[in-house]
């Protein structure tokens, strides 16, 4: 093996690289604008509740149910109607996400000791996040409702509640960017190491120039390291600058190891250039090779739990996951962003990458030698 | 513009499809793995999460909390750690996602009817998942505490009493609750921005590259002839996306159009109009394969899987973004694919979207041929 002819690959590489100025937005500006966009978007968090609500009873029981909701800082009563019928309207438009109905012998039960039944109509559309503004509708109406029943009882009354205390870790503010940025840094780096080495190399193809190169004293080993090396360092000094942007605009603190965040980012580059290099062994266009990378981009992204929780899928699905390295990926970069966790938790995940990553890279190369020999 | 030649570049076109058999199973195969995907195995859904609870109590009390906890679906006991130290093991590996510490002197603060704190850790690094957890502790624990009231006043006093208020719940457009109801019709829209627009985006680029342009220049056929032979395959070929993946979400996981089957089609035909003008407008621009696939991915892809309210709510972002989603095309879509999917609306409460719509189809129609134009065709 000669590092001189190396060399001269890798130098090529980069100057077919950044010879065309077209190729600069790409590798500068596409990965900040990514970063930025995600960013502000990935989240849903329910923040605000917009309320409709219809006050038939009018009474002071009946205010104070409305007084608590509005009090609560989650909680915006826009619309106070007359017709349930409006109620349904504005649901209909999304205009209100949930809407209150407080019908007219709301204080005449509440008195007798009876149960009044307050009508909650909710928008489900959206049903992860229906389902935490029924979780807060009921805790308001529950308070409301401990409340109205101490009111009455107050002479005989000396009860002990449960006081919940919550803390929350690692992310004290539940703030999303927090947990969303390290892993689009993740998911930027596998998308540009996938799309440009397999592209790369199949451009080569298409032009005709691949064959240039294999009449070339070039060994087959020393063709896939100066194809690759490029785009490791490319990709390391891309992650590098995201993960500064990251630290610099979005003010993620980083509690852990950068060095080791660097090591496990090799480990994870060795299976996405691995795949690369498969996707060019089987395309023959970059066309193909786009829609190969997609075949791999998309189940890779959605089974990673970026968005879609792990705990949420099927036990089978679950295993299936663990050949997803950008699962294994996200889970090291999170720890390493927010929990601050080093090898001694995150050496599953690591030893896994680096199986994968060593399985595919090692079998895409066996792949690539045999095509040019 | 004489049908003739549009046809003759639409063979021509076909002919590289079918050569390329593996872009154009691809084309069908990956909608075919998202659906599945998304239907099957991805959920937003929280529920079943995770806990550990440090009974520091074993009485009947805390033994009823932790019952109370099993019994909702919102969560599942799955360790019994003896200590705090390991209950932060589990959670520092993820073993669970909530941990609850029982205090000693709980059961005899309740029994002296005196306030006792309940310690809940919560794992926040997923912050949507952690706010779930938070509101669903919360609402579990204040309901426990408002039947303990209940049963309290009725062991003490004179007259029954009942819990003065309940919330009557009714769930309206998607009544089960379930995330599949609106990612489903929603991923129909990514399917087209991916097989409409960036299949097409590679189109024209590839002709530059491989240098076959200066063949087509030099053809006597007119800029809009050559754009809509380029087209009418890849559209052809989404439509036929779109039809299987309205079909597998019906049969196979029972997503059902409220609204009518023919709106749907028109509103998906305007869309992936939409799509491939975008596609090819983008490859006329770069023509580079690579770029225009970044900037396909860029201008097409992402933005209908962040901006659009797919799975993301526009309500949440911030004013300058909202204002993005605008002129996101998958916005109006998605809202069209809600009204139809979800909320049974008919075509004159939905008519501005469609306006929309095709008035981008007409605008990257009317910027490609004037591309096209600049280019000497």
């Amino acid at each position: 093996m000669s590092w001189l002819r190396i060399r001269e690959l890798v130098r090529k590489e980069f100057i077919q690289v950044f010879r065309d100025k077209r190729n600069w937005p790409i590798l500068v500006l596409a990965p900040l604008i990514q970063i930025v966009l995600f960013g502000y978007v990935v989240t849903t968090d329910v923040r605000d509740i917009r309320l409709g609500v219809v006050d038939h009873s009018k009474t002071p029981e009946s205010r104070r149910l409305l007084e608590s909701f509005d009090a609560n800082p989650t909680f915006r009563i826009l619309f106070h109607l007359e017709n349930p019928k409006d109620l349904d309207r504005l649901l209909l438009q999304r205009r209100v996400d949930v809407g209150i109905w407080i019908p007219p012998d709301f204080q005449a039960t509440v008195r007798k000791g009876k149960t009044a039944s307050i009508g909650v109509h909710v928008d489900g559309s959206m049903s992860n996040m229906a389902a935490v503004r029924i979780a807060y509708t009921s805790i308001v109406m529950d308070e409301v409702g401990t409340r109205l029943l101490r009111d009455r009882f107050r002479r005989r009354i000396k009860f002990g509640e449960i006081d919940l205390r919550v803390r929350t870790w690692y992310n004290p503010n539940l703030d999303s960017q927090f947990y969303y940025v390290p892993g689009i840094v993740a998911f930027l780096v596998m998308l540009l190491s996938l799309l440009l080495t397999s592209m790369a190399i199949v451009r080569e193809k298409e032009a005709g120039t691949m064959e240039q190169l294999i009449v070339t004293p070039l060994r087959p080993l020393e063709m896939i390291l100066g194809k690759t090396i490029p785009f490791i360092l490319i990709a390391q000094a891309q992650m590098i600058m995201v993960i500064g942007f990251a630290i610099l605009w979005f003010r993620i603190p980083m509690a852990g190891s950068a060095l080791l965040l660097l090591g496990a980012t090799g480990l994870f580059l060795l299976s996405t250039l691995g795949i690369g290099l498969f996707i060019s062994t089987v395309s023959k266009t970059q066309q193909q090779a786009m829609m190969t990378n997609f075949f791999f981009i998309l189940p890779f992204f959605m089974l990673s739990g970026f968005v879609f929780p792990i705990a949420n899928m099927p036990l089978m699905v679950q295993w299936l996951t663990h050949l997803d390295p950008l699962r294994h990926f996200l889970v090291i970069i999170r720890g390493i962003f927010l929990k601050g966790t080093g090898m001694s938790v995150l050496w599953p995940q690591l030893l896994e990458l680096a199986l994968l990553g060593g399985g595919v890279f090692i079998g895409a190369v066996n792949r690539f030698r045999k095509r040019l020999d | 513009m004489s049908f003739r030649k549009v046809a003759a570049i639409a063979r021509k076109e076909y002919f590289h499809l079918i050569r390329d058999f593996r872009s154009l199973y691809l084309a069908f195969f990956i909608p075919f793995l998202l659906i599945l995907l998304f239907g099957y195995a991805l959920s937003l859904d929280v529920d079943r999460i995770p806990i550990a609870v440090v009974d520091h109590e074993h009485t009947p009390e805390s033994r009823d909390l932790i019952r109370r906890l099993n019994a909702s679906i919102y969560f599942d006991v799955v360790l019994y750690p003896e200590s705090t130290a390991e209950l932060t093991q589990h959670l520092d590996g993820n073993l669970a996602a909530m941990g609850i510490i029982i205090p000693p002197g709980l059961t005899a603060d309740l029994k002296a009817e005196k306030d006792s704190p309940l310690q809940v850790i919560l794992d926040g690094s997923d912050p949507n998942y952690a706010g779930n957890a938070r509101a669903y502790i919360t609402a579990v624990v204040g309901q426990w505490n408002k039947e303990r009231l209940v049963t309290f006043l009725n062991r003490q006093g004179q007259e029954p009493v009942q819990a003065p208020v309940e919330a009557r719940i009714r769930v309206w457009f998607n009544e089960e609750l379930e995330s599949k109801n609106f990612i489903v019709p929603g991923i129909v829209a990514i399917i087209i921005m991916i097989v409409g627009a960036l299949l097409t985006s590679l189109v024209i680029a590839r002709e530059y590259e491989n240098g076959t342009m200066e063949t087509i220049r030099s053809l006597p056929i007119r800029a809009s002839e050559f754009f809509f032979g380029k087209a009418v395959c890849y559209w052809f070929i989404t439509l036929v996306d779109v039809l299987v993946a309205i079909l597998m979400g019906q049969v196979l996981f029972g997503v059902v159009m409220k609204s009518s089957f023919w709106l749907m089609i028109l509103a998906s035909m305007i869309y992936i109009s939409v799509a491939i003008s975008l596609g090819l407008l983008i490859s006329i621009k770069t023509k580079s394969q690579l770029v225009a696939n970044q900037m396909a991915i860029l201008l097409t892809y992402l933005p209908s899987l962040l901006l659009s309210d797919f799975v993301f709510p526009q309500q949440n972002m911030p004013v300058f973004l909202k204002l993005v989603t605008r002129i996101i095309p998958a916005t109006y879509y998605i809202d069209i694919l809600n009204g139809l999917y979800l909320r049974h609306l008919s075509f004159l409460q939905m008519w501005q979207n469609f306006a929309v719509l095709a008035a981008m189809t007409g605008i990257l129609l009317g910027l490609n041929i004037r591309a096209l134009k600049k280019e000497g065709l």
